[in-house]
């Protein structure tokens, strides 16, 4: 049994323009050890416009990924450190007055690249986390009186240390919001440390990274992505995923009431669905099922769930809520 | 001889009187205590008037120090004036807690007179009869507290009692001896019911209404509930709630026969439901024949 015929021209269409994904991840894999998953989440944030905030210790490779996705993707890279004495016109730039034609000019800021690494983003204050944050809402950036879009396709990757709290600006929740994905990243495995060991112990210069993919590629798979099928039954089951956050008594997990301060915004939905459309993508499917959904609702959804006093008091995490409703949310 | 003698004698005398000038209520000095009853921890209010002569001076030895267990000095205030007789009198105004229980005397005190170069020409103890009655805060002498009532006895003697406790509890018992073993049997009966079977009956009735007109997506999507029933109840894995994929890890971990057809099943089943997929009726039948066989192939259960 085939599906629909216009799927099956969609569904060759995806094979075909997503190859590229093949090569750039086969290109990450020679200087990357591990961390599949979180590059696989980079792939689909790219692939739909998406941003992410990267959560993990210091030392696992999270600029590393990036520096190398950005190289291999054939994409224009910045790294921004987050400083507490760093201004919004660090970022996305300022007016420059010229003697010479004695009238001011705007000088871009590290913000026009196409891939941001804003690393450790809570070191800096309130209003150079909102000039990012807009910036990745608006994709344009006004300086002065003019304002430039910015470069497509434009992805920023947000890094927060989780254990270190001292001397930082905790992003407000409308901000997180605004992630499409909270990704952790994660000790590598026993084997793939002593491979990294390995690889990284020597004083030889790297082989660089080679540029396998054009933007172009990127562009057209979005067009193909746009017009992925969803099921009004995987619709409808986002839905449910995203309310059962807010009102889990509904689907007969009433526990989870006490846990949660509050749910998941509208954006977790808009998001979950690109995400899962992305996820299919790079699956080579034409159409979504509740499997793409159940592949990235952590990640959507983990900054978007704020636990109780009752669920910190148990240590009860927004993970934990989330395995807890992806068990009891009937999958169509 | 007896001369000095008889002079010393008399000088020694002479001293003695200036000291024991007053001893428990001496001339010239008057102490005064209202009220005379208060509570405990109630301030009293205490005058000591000290009279002199013209060329003297007067004062209260270590004032401060005034403090006993029973009173606690809270302020002082002292004042003078002068008498129509020449001499002058010195007013001490003290203001003192009064503390312990019943009849206080007020603390005893030194008066020390002084000449006009400073020195102390007498020494005077002074043990004041004022005195203060002090009540306690609450009343010790309230007898109007009722006598604890003895407790009743039961109307029924003990003995008589027993009996009717045993036969109430040996009832109860009896009662939940028969809920648990009605329970055990309902149990191993519910047990007993093959989910091979109801999965069976339920797909005829599946192909009964897929001859009567079912639309064939209806039929795969309820073919696919069917199936993820029979995997829950048989393998005891989750299923109604599980993606295909969790299904074919947790099948495949468990070694399940026909694994192949299984998952091929709920994979058609999938592209009808999420890939707008169109079966005909034939397809239906095809796959209701498929999905009975593999129920009856994998009757034994693999748990």
């Amino acid at each position: 049994m085939q599906y629909a015929a216009e799927l099956e021209e969609l569904g060759l269409q995806i094979t075909e323009a997503s190859r590229f994904l093949e090569k750039a991840q086969a290109e990450l894999a020679r200087r990357i050890v591990g961390q599949e998953e979180v590059i696989r989440r980079v792939f689909i944030a790219m692939l739909v416009n998406g941003h992410i905030l990267l959560e993990g210790v210091p030392g696992l490779a999270k600029t590393l990924i990036i520096r190398t996705f950005a190289a291999a993707m054939n994409l224009k890279f910045q790294r921004i450190q987050f400083t507490p004495d760093m201004l919004p016109a660090d970022l996305v730039g300022t007016m420059i007055y010229n003697p010479k034609e004695m009238e001011f000019s705007a000088r871009k800021g590290p913000v026009f690249a196409n891939v941001i690494l804003a690393d450790e983003i809570n070191r800096s204050p309130a209003k150079v986390q909102s000039a990012l944050l807009e910036a990745m809402q608006e994709r344009q950036v006004t300086i002065g009186t003019q304002t430039f879009p910015l470069p497509e396709p434009f992805l920023v990757l947000a890094t927060q240390n989780p254990i270190e709290h001292e001397g930082t600006y905790i992003l407000p929740e409308a901000q997180v919001d605004r992630f499409m994905m909270k990704v952790l990243v994660d000790y590598p495995s026993y084997d793939e440390e002593l491979e990294i060991m390995l690889q990284s112990a020597s004083t030889e210069p790297k082989e660089p990274v080679m540029p396998v993919v054009q933007p172009n590629d990127i562009m057209k798979a979005r067009t193909l992505i746009d017009r992925i099928y969803v099921d009004p039954r995987v619709q409808r089951y986002i839905v449910d995923l995203v309310v059962a956050t807010r009102k889990p008594a509904q689907y007969g997990i009433a526990p989870l009431e006490a846990m949660i301060e509050y749910g998941a915004s509208p954006r977790a939905s808009i998001f979950l669905l690109l995400a899962s459309k992305a996820h299919a993508f790079m699956q080579q499917r034409p159409y979504i099922t509740p499997e793409d959904v159940k592949a990235i609702a952590y990640d959507t959804l983990r900054h978007r769930i704020r636990p109780g006093y009752e669920a910190e008091a148990d240590n009860i995490r927004s993970d934990d809520i989330i395995r807890q409703i992806l068990q009891h949310v009937p999958v169509p | 001889m007896l001369l000095p003698l008889l002079l010393a004698a008399m000088i020694g005398l002479a001293g003695q009187s200036v000291t024991a000038r007053a001893v428990l209520a001496p001339r010239g000095i008057t102490v005064r205590v209202s009220p005379d009853t208060v509570l405990v921890g109630d301030r009293v209010h205490c005058v000591i008037d000290l009279e002199h002569s013209a060329d003297e001076r007067v004062s209260i030895e270590r004032l401060d120090t005034l403090s006993t267990n029973q009173f606690e000095l809270v302020s002082r205030k002292q004042s003078a004036s002068a008498l129509p007789s020449g001499g002058g009198r010195e007013r001490f105004e003290l203001e003192l807690a009064a503390f312990g229980l019943g009849r206080q005397l007020l603390p005893p005190f030194t008066v020390v007179y002084r000449a006009s170069g400073g020195q102390v020409t007498g020494r005077v103890p002074v043990k004041p009869d004022a005195a203060v009655f002090v009540k306690a805060l609450t009343d010790s002498t309230m007898h109007e507290l009722r006598p604890i009532k003895p407790p009743e006895k039961p109307s029924l003697p003990f003995v008589l009692l027993l009996p009717v406790i045993i036969a109430v509890s040996g009832g109860a018992g009896l009662v939940l001896l028969v809920l648990f073993l009605l329970r055990r049997i309902l149990t191993a009966s519910a047990e007993k019911i093959d989910p091979g079977q109801v999965a069976q009956r339920k797909l005829r009735k599946l192909g009964s209404r897929l001859s009567a007109g079912m639309p064939p997506p209806e039929c795969y999507e309820e073919l696919s509930n069917i199936m993820r029933s029979f995997l829950e109840k048989r393998y005891r894995i989750r299923a109604l709630e599980a993606v295909t994929q969790e299904i074919e890890r947790d099948l495949k971990k468990l070694g399940v026969a026909g694994f192949e057809s299984i998952m091929s099943l709920l994979k058609q089943a999938d592209l009808v439901k999420f890939a707008d997929s169109r079966p005909d009726q034939e397809e239906s039948r095809n796959s209701l024949h498929k999905a009975e066989e593999v129920i009856r192939t994998a009757r034994t259960p693999e748990v």
